[in-house]
């Protein structure tokens, strides 16, 4: 501008173009700072430091003891918890994940009917993940009470059977928290995510679909699952990551009982670190798992080319 | 010509009927879906308020009973005398109200940053920050303890709001960067020619239009630090500190040393579930149109 007035003559477009280039560093950098600062902080020195100590003794008392790879051989050939709780962590995982994206999605699809009533619905389906985490414990302990639950309480009236005793038992304890994260889970924010994805598909798609004779059940095989590929890659991507991370509702449920049947890898590091302050132990478990987390979400994008289809990309 | 003027209307007439007759089917089907899962989410929900209404021996006899006898109202004010609960969900509000600005201001300005300029780096540093996510919680948790714990910051509330100030994480800039790239590029260049500088345009010509996406994050972030468990769990060791997500724990039965047993209390827990969980249904149900409109926008469908 001052270029212009004293002047006379326009800035020629190299110089322009320079300016311009400079300002978008200066502006990008500017307006992304406050992650960037948060990273460095909060992520990567953490991280960077987390490392560090994976190779110490340290229980915060006393300053951390140089141990090499020490920790890193006791987990992986001595540790009698690690690789069970690892399994178990992923046993896990193959249950929740698998069920609650299919359900969420069934979920979307049935409020995308377009019947009347769709927002109690919907808000009868989330309300569950609004529940606080430490009521759902509570909650679920009772409803699935060996002696005093009302679902028991329904079996052993219905098929005089006797009932498992779910929490308490070890071959169902695991398998009833999944059903305590499916309630709270599945109608919450990936249900929103799903529905999102379905009003992204053309409607002519359907009408088509519909004067060519095309059954609902055909219409959702060959039109909504295929189109809606990325929104399952996406969510099969996130549920993963988180499911692998499970750690408070088995920690207020169970507290990773009984007998060790929901002692996930999250729980066993938590203890490791805040029960018998071995920091340093618990920091070598925690980067052990963050390889596992971190090649299993590579491998999924990987493979996620034969099967995600994108719609007119 | 007459021929086919004549055949095809009936033709079109046969297929609507049979068309009209399937779409019927399929409602009654999805209502029968929806009903039945209906009832399967509704159940637990209805339990906590069937049992905040109960007595303790009522909850524990041996048929569960599927309505209290006589609805203890008294229940609903015990757990406000028995824990400072009001102060503990007080708390719980001061958090927000720390870090809900915090969080709506700072992703804003990183997500306007990542969609808009075109500055070195930037693929790199978003691809970063998407990767970030794949982090573990765990591998993060004990150094960034040990950091605020040396820093004095345990039983404040800047560990648990610091994050908030600081982008508030990937997913709610990936989430508002997708918005902006959705809007056209043209609104902000047309600001650009009329003078404005960079935040101006972000201010006054995109922020309004964000507005869906805004009101997702804030209902988000609302409910993320409402129902947050753990970061409280660890950070707050103070009684009076304690958050109401975090407070619950204290109606549990605990077994005190000794083997003496406290006075059962998890019909005041459930009490006191159902009170927490009113806030956050109360702003689902106001701002569901802008939640569902703002997850379509931004894209997240990917």
């Amino acid at each position: 501008m001052t270029h212009q007035s004293v002047t006379g003559v326009r800035p020629t477009p190299a110089t322009r173009k320079y300016n311009f280039a400079r300002r978008e560093n200066l502006y990008g950098y500017l307006f992304i700072s406050p992650w960037l600062i948060g990273f460095f902080l909060l992520t990567l020195g953490p991280a960077l430091a987390s490392m560090a100590l994976s190779f110490t003794k340290y229980n915060i008392l006393r300053p951390p003891q140089f141990l090499g790879l020490d920790n890193y051989i006791y987990a992986l050939s001595k540790d009698k918890l690690f690789y069970p709780s690892i399994i178990r962590t992923f046993y896990y995982a193959a249950l929740s994940v698998p069920l609650g994206v299919l359900g969420s999605m069934f979920l979307a699809i049935l409020l995308n009917t377009g019947v009347k009533g769709i927002t109690v619905f919907r808000t009868l389906f989330y309300v569950p993940s609004l529940v606080p985490i430490m009521a759902a414990a509570i909650l679920f302990g009772w409803l699935l009470h060996p002696d005093f639950g009302p679902i028991n309480a329904a079996i052993r009236g219905l098929f005089h059977v006797a009932a498992p005793g779910w929490f308490s038992d070890r071959r169902y304890a695991l398998p009833s928290l999944v059903m305590m994260s499916l309630w709270l889970g599945v109608g919450g924010t990936r249900m929103i995510i799903f529905l999102a994805g379905l009003q992204g598909i053309p409607q002519e798609l359907y009408e088509a679909a519909s004067i060519d004779g095309a059954s609902p059940w055909h219409s959702t095989r060959h039109i909504t699952i295929p189109l809606l590929s990325p929104t399952i890659f996406f969510n099969v991507i996130l549920g993963v990551i988180g499911a692998l991370q499970v750690f408070t509702s088995a920690f207020v449920t169970t507290s990773g009982g009984p007998a060790y049947a929901t002692y996930f890898i999250g729980l066993h590091i938590y203890y490791q670190a805040f029960d018998y302050l071995s920091m340093g132990y618990a920091c070598t478990l925690a980067w052990l798992f963050a390889v596992i987390i971190v090649t299993l979400t590579l491998v999924q994008q990987r493979f996620s080319g034969k099967w995600v289809f994108y719609y007119g990309g | 010509m007459s021929s086919t003027v004549t055949i095809r209307p009936t033709a079109q007439t046969s297929l609507s009927e049979s068309s009209r007759k399937r779409r019927r089917i399929n409602k009654v089907l999805a209502y029968f879906f929806l009903t039945v899962c209906g009832l399967v989410f509704a159940f637990p929900l209805y339990w906590t308020l069937n049992a905040s209404l109960q007595t303790w021996m009522e909850l524990r006899s041996y048929t569960p009973k599927l309505y209290p006898s006589i609805p203890q109202w008294h229940n609903y004010v015990e757990v406000f005398q028995t824990h400072p609960f009001a102060r503990w969900m007080l708390n719980s509000f001061l958090i927000i109200a720390i870090a809900l600005p915090g969080e709506l201001l700072t992703a804003m300005s990183c997500a306007y940053g990542f969609a808009r300029f075109r500055f070195k780096g930037n693929n790199f540093w978003f691809m970063v920050m998407l990767g970030t996510m794949m982090i573990p919680g765990q591998v993060l948790l004990i150094p960034q303890y040990l950091l605020f714990h040396h820093l004095g910051w345990v039983n404040t509330y800047i560990p648990l709001t610091i994050g908030s100030w600081l982008g508030g994480g990937a997913f709610a800039i990936f989430l508002l960067r997708q918005f902006i790239l959705s809007l056209p590029r043209d609104l902000d260049e047309a600001a650009m020619m009329d003078g404005a500088g960079p935040f101006r345009t972000l201010w006054q010509v995109l922020v309004p239009l964000m507005q869906p996406a805004l009101i997702t994050l804030g209902i988000l972030a609302f409910l993320g630090h409402w129902n947050n468990f753990m970061g409280p769990f660890i950070y707050l060791r103070k009684y009076e500190l304690f958050t109401a997500a975090v407070g619950l724990r204290f109606f549990q039965t605990v077994v005190g040393a000794g083997g003496a047993t406290e006075k059962p209390r998890e019909h005041l827990l459930m009490a006191g579930s159902a009170i927490m969980t009113v806030p956050a249904v109360l702003l689902f149900i106001l701002a569901q149109r802008y939640f569902v409109r703002g997850v379509v926008m931004s894209g997240l469908k990917m």
